[in-house]
């Protein structure tokens, strides 16, 4: 596992300590329930922690799973595709 | 603390240990906030199960008024509750001709929010934070120019922490604590547009730390031992003389003069101070006797001067005392020295004092006065080293060769007993009493502040209060029992089950313990008394006592009827009153 899907399980981890490290990277909002807005503000501020960075509030909407908050740390800075 | 690892700290809490349950009230969301107070929590409780409930978004008031059933309540008030136009989440205005109005309002809010705050706080310890965050863009000055309207609104709030300061079980963040340790931007205006949770996860950890730190209320610690030479003034007695000792801005030598000025102010607030000196003892004496010194020899009892090492002066020290290292602040400039006690005395916090850097030296007198910090200063507090000097004489009539001999002298010293049954919940010194001492305690259990007031509100709980003073002074409050009252099964005869007793170690060696037995027998009509006792690593004095009244071993349940007692009491030395009506 690459070193940026490394830390983001560990994210992961921290928020839903009820996962296994190999359940997380096929979770997503939809299949997992404590996954509510509560987890999902928890999980994007811890992910900003880790990261070192702030998610704009227009992106928040979209990253409601494991795949796409992937991609989303793996854009360049400055790139706002969804 | 970073929000991973308060996830972390609560997830590794035991489950089934007792609950502490704390209630967060505040009107934005509580989200992080809640997150990492429960973490520090967790810290700071390391055998409870801290559980934070949060009340209604945006009803402050109502969540005030609602409180119940907690150990403690902490209330962040932010400048929305006070006037929804003063946050984010609100387009009422910011027009200049409204300013009044707000201030009108904010002024309505603090007098609502002083009266709630005060009808709580009956009910349940309260931690109380004023807003932390920066006024937002509406006053119509530039940014750095103070406007008459924000002074109004701090003035306002200020005025709100000075009344609510004077309701007893109120604890209020300091304002200058949160600047020191949040020291980066604290208002997250994505975070309160998109969530309603105001905070930069900076300032959400730091004002955690906080208020955990004023609900745990430590116990503050009892004595310092402080060296002379390079640490309570500049300069070595015996290189320099008297006279070439300095502690002035003219020497560059202020930072002594600084700590001299804090260990008073200590000693005046009822902390025992010391000194452990390698040294001459004429040449201290003539210091202390000559040169106008900001501490004073009356604010120091014992002086342990001499060329021993300082782990004995210390060890003589606490005897003196009659404490714990665990409750002693070691200041010393040698390294070799605080290492030679802390060696010898592990629990005692042996400080440097780092005289060659001013600013370090002043970090220390923070932290002194942090770990010596109390909420208020008692009778007791003022009593305490005057009475420590004259038990050091009152112990050398008392070690007299025989009881009888003891027993005289506790007569003549003129030896007076006040006992009070009058429950006061309020009475901090009483829980202070509970809460700090070890060797005569009944279980060494502690109580929490809303745990003794409910048990104390209980039909049937028994409070009773012991003062003691002699001709060398008053003691002030020595002695704290608590129990409940019922009656026999069999006989139908009252019984007293005593759940806590304690009694302060400047009362040992006068029979006070038999006179307070004596007394609830007399006074409260009891046949019986039954004692809640658990043995603890150090409370082998009631231990003795309770083996030797009872001619059998001191036990868990143990129990004690009245006629066992009066066969073995010994004739009362002392003069007995009753206070009435408080």
């Amino acid at each position: 596992m690459a070193e940026l899907e490394s830390r983001l399980v560990n994210c992961f981890a921290v928020v839903f300590p009820e996962l296994t490290a190999q359940e997380i990277p096929s979770v997503s909002m939809g299949s997992l329930a404590s996954w509510d807005s509560v987890a999902g503000i928890t999980l994007l501020s811890v992910i900003e922690e880790e990261f070192n960075l702030s998610i704009p509030p227009d992106e928040v909407a979209g990253l409601v799973s494991f795949g796409l908050i992937v991609d989303y740390l793996r854009r360049p800075p400055g790139d706002t595709r969804a | 603390m970073k929000l991973a690892e308060a996830l972390k700290t609560i997830q590794a809490a035991p489950p089934d240990a007792p609950p502490l349950e704390v209630a967060l009230l505040c009107g934005f969301t509580p989200l992080h906030l809640q997150t990492f107070l429960e973490a520090q929590l967790c810290k700071l409780f390391p055998g409870h199960s801290p559980r934070v409930q949060v009340g209604l978004f945006g009803d402050l008031m109502g969540n005030l008024r609602r409180v119940a059933d907690v150990a403690v309540a902490v209330v962040v008030i932010e400048w929305a509750d006070l006037d929804p136009r003063l946050g984010l989440r609100r387009l009422g205005g910011w027009e200049p001709s409204q300013l009044p109005d707000i201030l009108d309002e904010v002024s309505r809010s603090c007098e609502l929010l002083e009266h709630r705050i005060r009808e709580a706080a009956g009910n349940v310890p309260l931690v109380l934070c004023l807003p932390t965050l920066p006024l937002p863009p509406i006053s119509f000055t530039p940014l750095a120019r103070a406007s008459e309207f924000s002074l109004g609104l701090r003035g306002l709030t200020a005025a709100l922490a000075a009344t609510t300061s004077h309701f007893s079980a109120v604890r209020i963040v300091d304002p200058q604590r949160v600047d020191a340790l949040s020291h980066s931007q604290r208002l997250d205006v994505n975070a309160d547009l998109s969530t309603g949770f105001p905070y930069t996860l900076a300032h959400a950890s730091a004002l955690a730390e906080l208020l955990a730190g004023l609900i745990r209320n430590p116990p503050p610690k009892k004595g310092l031992v402080t060296d002379l030479d390079d640490t309570l003034w500049r300069g070595i007695l015996g290189e320099v003389g008297v006279q070439g000792i300095s502690w002035d801005l003219d020497n560059h030598t202020q930072i002594h003069g600084l700590y001299q000025q804090l260990l008073h102010s200590l000693a005046a607030s009822g902390v025992l101070i010391a000194v452990a000196s390698k040294n001459e003892r004429s040449l201290v004496e003539q210091v202390f006797a000559s040169r106008d010194l900001i501490l004073r020899e009356s604010d120091v009892f014992p002086f342990e001067v001499h060329w021993g090492a300082k782990s004995e002066s210390v060890a003589r020290i606490l005897s003196t005392w009659n404490i714990s290292a665990e409750d002693v602040v070691f200041v010393d400039d040698s390294p070799m020295d605080l290492a030679e006690v802390k060696a010898a005395h592990p629990g005692a916090e042996c400080l440097r004092f780092p005289r060659e850097n001013p600013q370090a030296a002043y970090e220390l007198l923070e932290r002194l006065r942090d770990m010596f910090g109390k909420e208020r200063i008692s009778q007791e507090d003022s009593l305490r080293t005057a009475s420590l000097r004259s038990n050091a004489t009152t112990q050398r009539g008392l070690n007299e060769p025989s009881p009888g001999a003891s027993r005289e002298f506790l007569r003549q010293i003129g030896g007076k007993l006040i006992f009070s049954s009058e429950k006061q919940p309020l009475d901090s010194r009483a829980l202070e009493l509970v809460n700090k001492t070890n060797q005569f305690n009944l279980n060494g259990r502690r109580f929490q502040e809303a745990e003794w007031r409910e048990w104390l509100k209980a039909t049937g709980t028994v409070m009773v209060t012991a003062s003691y003073q002699d001709k060398y002074g008053p003691l002030g409050k020595i002695a704290v029992i608590g129990g409940d009252l019922s009656y026999s099964d069999s006989s139908a005869s009252r019984k007293l089950h005593v759940r806590t007793w304690v009694m302060s170690c400047r009362a040992f060696s006068r029979l006070i313990e038999y006179e307070c037995i004596r007394w609830l027998f007399s006074q409260l009509d009891v046949e019986e008394i039954e004692f809640d006792f658990l043995p603890t690593s150090r409370n082998a004095p009631i231990q003795t006592f309770l083996q030797r009244v009872r001619s059998g071993p001191a036990e868990p349940g143990c129990r004690l009827s009245r006629s066992q007692f009066l066969e073995i009491c010994p004739a009362p030395p002392h003069a007995v009153e009753e206070l009435r009506n408080g």
